[in-house]
């Protein structure tokens, strides 16, 4: 620009029109898309606490969401951080108690907003990339003041949480990031245990389909799933009415349905392959144990359990339940046990009796069938059917199968010594209402505790569905691997959940603020950051893209049917 | 050097003058829009023809003589004895101007000029493009917000819509006087009150 010595000789002059600001840089992501959006700079805060960003006056306030993913390009680093706070701010704290009356006046409107009175927003540093090898790092750092914050686009998403393979499923999406998709690892997913949390009516039973559909589909393991209410074998009917594809119809030749309740199966046509029927003589005090919550057992009880099962053998519980005077006089007379004990322990126990599943003697092995399709890959859901509103008899059967499974794993890895030839697949155990397993007064008691501290020592890990996550012993809790989170409301939940996780606090505002549906916030292990995510819809296009793979010959052959004999698929 | 251009742009010369400011002088019968309360004016500094002071006229004085003390005492006056005294007889009208910038053939500073301007320089209206530029920046607030001497709200306000009407086209005024509002509440948020008012003056 060239201002005149003489007025006349105007033509020379280039004058900036006012509005014309300088243009917010724009910078064009992976893919070519420009998505960049800038939205402020960051003003303050700390690692511990997190950074504080002055928006933009641009910026509309009330599109800033908790959950939401921002990106500050320092110099040489990119910081990904989650936004937990968004607040309105004042220059002038006075203005508060005499604001400007902004009512149809856009003049005043527009001096003021973002100048005296603007808005901020907290935002925790997630991970970092450095801009040489683009690999995401935990944060050590924080960037300068002044540094511009962009909105997150698909390419940053993308270097976080790399692409959808064999061993990366996706789960869903950011918030606001329509274009892309967050993909779990699904080998740490199931190398520690997992929990699905929220409360009733969250979906908490659609994200855990979905995590077994990956699992499953990607053969990162077989699980074992004690279906309370029937809602991952076959076909199940949403909220909204609408059916939806239990697993079984989505991986044919992957999943068995096992159920303790044949005629519900049945008339809800769920294609079952064996019935499960478990003998009195099977069960033992330890399954008696785990009820002490749910069927109001004393510990005199208990310890009398154990006494009869010591003095009658196998059959203690039948012998208790048939209740024949001369039994009874024997055990009061020869044992400690009082005969109010007994007579407490029986009535309870009578319970059995209205189950048909238990039956005097077990006629087939139901753990060896349960074995042997885990060890061909296939998955196993064993359906409730009218027991799963009956609490006492989930715990009885999820505990009683699956401390059987876990003692034959433990067997084989050991006797395996390391040659992966040997060890049986990876087993993921789902488990619902895990807090009645889990709570802190028997946790340490149960198979279920032993196996979530135990990690991926002998390759069985747990899914836990809950919505208490409060009720579940804190142990159990610290050994949790992934944490996949639905909306939580009750304090001490969120605490639950939170606990243990670097960086919590600045998570509990995103956490209690989800949506009820489709939302969730995923942390640990499987994920190199906390994340929120819309979750996948389970629905048409999930079946197709769960058999959109390459399938196995063998799979084919099995999924054709082939009444005995070999097709020819090569 | 007067030419027909200037003698549009022309205000005065310089009377007395500091780095501050400049008192300029004209006859009564030239005083027009250019001499308006707020308006922008420049005059070259001392010993340099390149560099010019920018300033706001914050005063316009028309000073008395004698006879108009006694005209004013009359009980009456006849139309062409005031005519007479308007048109024929050298009225002094003093204004006064504050500066808040300088500039060269380069660009324009907002402060202080290096020098002054010289007595009987000649003082013009500052060319819509130079407060164009001028006011493109908002760095000169300070300097009227601060300045003891002038009544500062009103002269900023005056100076912004002179500036909004003489330089800017119709389609940019309110643009420009938003973003000059904005900078005025960076300048005055611990004073709301004043801001308020300020506010008020240049509402579009």
């Amino acid at each position: 620009m060239t201002l005149p010595h003489n007025p006349n000789d105007l033509d020379a002059w280039e004058l900036p029109r006012p509005g014309a600001r300088t243009r917010l840089p724009r910078t064009p992501s992976d893919n070519g898309h420009v998505a960049l959006t800038r939205l402020g700079v960051v003003v303050g805060g700390s690692l511990s606490k997190g950074l504080v960003v002055k928006l933009d006056r641009e910026v509309a306030i009330e599109e800033m969401a908790v959950g939401r993913y921002v990106v500050v390009h320092g110099d040489n680093k990119r910081f990904f951080c989650m936004v937990n706070d968004v607040v309105l701010n004042a220059t002038n704290p006075a203005i508060q108690g005499d604001p400007p009356d902004i009512r149809e006046d856009n003049f005043l409107r527009a001096v003021y907003s973002g100048v005296v009175a603007y808005g901020t927003i907290n935002v925790a540093p997630m991970l970092v990339i450095d801009e040489e090898d683009g690999k995401p790092r935990p944060v050590k750092s924080i960037p300068s003041h002044f540094t511009e914050v962009y909105n997150a686009d698909e390419g940053d998403v993308n270097a976080v949480f790399g692409a959808e393979d064999q061993a990366h499923f996706n789960v869903g999406r950011p918030l606001e990031l329509e274009q892309t998709q967050i993909n779990l690892d699904l080998r740490r997913l199931t190398e520690r245990s997992v929990g699905v949390f929220g409360k009733s009516g969250t979906g908490k039973s659609f994200l855990t389909r979905v995590l077994l559909a990956g699992v499953i589909a990607r053969g990162q393991a077989v699980s074992l799933i004690f279906d309370m209410h029937n809602d991952y074998g076959w076909e199940i009917t949403s909220e909204n009415g609408s059916k939806v594809k239990g697993l079984k119809q989505l991986f044919p030749a992957k999943i068995s349905i096992c159920t303790l309740d044949a005629e519900s199966s049945r008339r809800r046509t769920a294609k079952y392959d064996f019935e499960v029927q478990l003998g009195y003589d099977e069960i033992e005090p330890e399954d008696i144990a785990m009820l002490r919550g749910t069927m109001s057992l004393s510990d005199a009880m208990i310890d009398a359990a154990y006494t009869l099962s010591k003095r009658w053998g196998t059959n203690w519980v039948w012998r208790l339940l048939q209740g024949r005077s001369e039994d009874i006089d024997e055990i009061v007379e020869h044992t400690n046990i009082m005969g109010g004990t007994l007579a407490g322990l029986q009535r309870r126990l009578e319970r059995f009796q209205r189950w048909e599943f238990l039956v005097q003697h077990s006629s087939g092995d139901t753990i060896n069938q349960i074995i042997n399709k885990l060890d061909q890959g296939i998955s196993v859901v064993l359906e409730f059917g009218r027991y799963g509103s009956s609490l006492e008899a989930y715990i009885l059967v999820a505990n009683y199968l699956s401390r059987r499974i876990h003692e034959s794993y433990v067997e084989r890895v050991e006797k395996a010594l390391g040659d992966q030839g040997m060890e049986p697949p990876q087993l993921l155990i789902t488990i619902e209402e895990a807090h009645k397993f889990l709570d802190p007064l028997i946790a340490r008691q149960t198979i279920f505790g032993t196996i979530a501290r135990e990690m991926r020592k002998y390759k069985v890990t747990l899914l836990i569905v809950d919505q208490r996550p409060s009720g579940i012993d804190e142990e159990v809790m610290s050994q949790i691997g992934t944490r996949v989170t639905a909306l939580l409301d009750n304090e001490r939940d969120i605490n639950a959940v939170l606990n243990g996780i670097s960086g919590a606090g600045n998570l509990r505002e995103v956490l209690a603020r989800l949506d009820t549906k489709q939302q969730a916030i995923i942390m640990g292990h499987a994920v190199p950051m906390p994340v929120v995510i819309k979750t996948r819809a389970y629905d048409e296009a999930f079946y197709a893209a769960m058999l959109d793979r390459p399938v196995s010959t063998d799979e084919a052959r099995r999924t054709l049917g082939n009444s005995g004999k070999e097709r020819r698929i090569r | 050097m007067v030419n027909g251009y200037l003698e549009d742009l022309i205000v005065g010369r310089v009377l007395r003058s500091s780095t501050t400011g400049f008192d300029c002088g004209t006859h009564s019968t030239r005083l027009d829009d250019r001499h308006s309360f707020g308006a922008f004016v420049e005059a070259p500094i001392a010993n340099r023809d390149d560099v010019y002071a920018i300033g706001l006229i914050y005063a316009v004085r028309v000073d008395d003589d004698p006879l108009v003390s006694e005209l004013v005492r009359a009980e009456t006056v006849e139309d062409n004895v005031l005519r007479d005294q308007r048109e024929n007889r050298l009225i002094p009208v003093e204004i006064s101007v504050i500066n808040i910038g300088w500039r060269n053939t380069e660009r324009t500073f907002p402060g202080l000029p290096p020098r002054p301007p010289m007595s009987l320089a000649d003082v013009t209206a500052c060319d819509r493009l130079v407060v164009s530029h001028f006011t493109s920046k908002h760095d000169f607030f300070r300097l009227v917000l601060n300045a003891a001497e002038v009544p500062s709200d009103d002269l900023l306000a005056a100076a912004l819509h002179y500036a909004s009407a003489r330089a800017y086209e119709p389609d940019e005024r309110e643009t420009f006087m938003i973003d000059s509002g904005r900078k005025l509440v960076r300048l005055l948020s611990h004073d709301l009150k004043r801001l308020a008012h300020l506010l008020e003056l240049i509402r579009p």
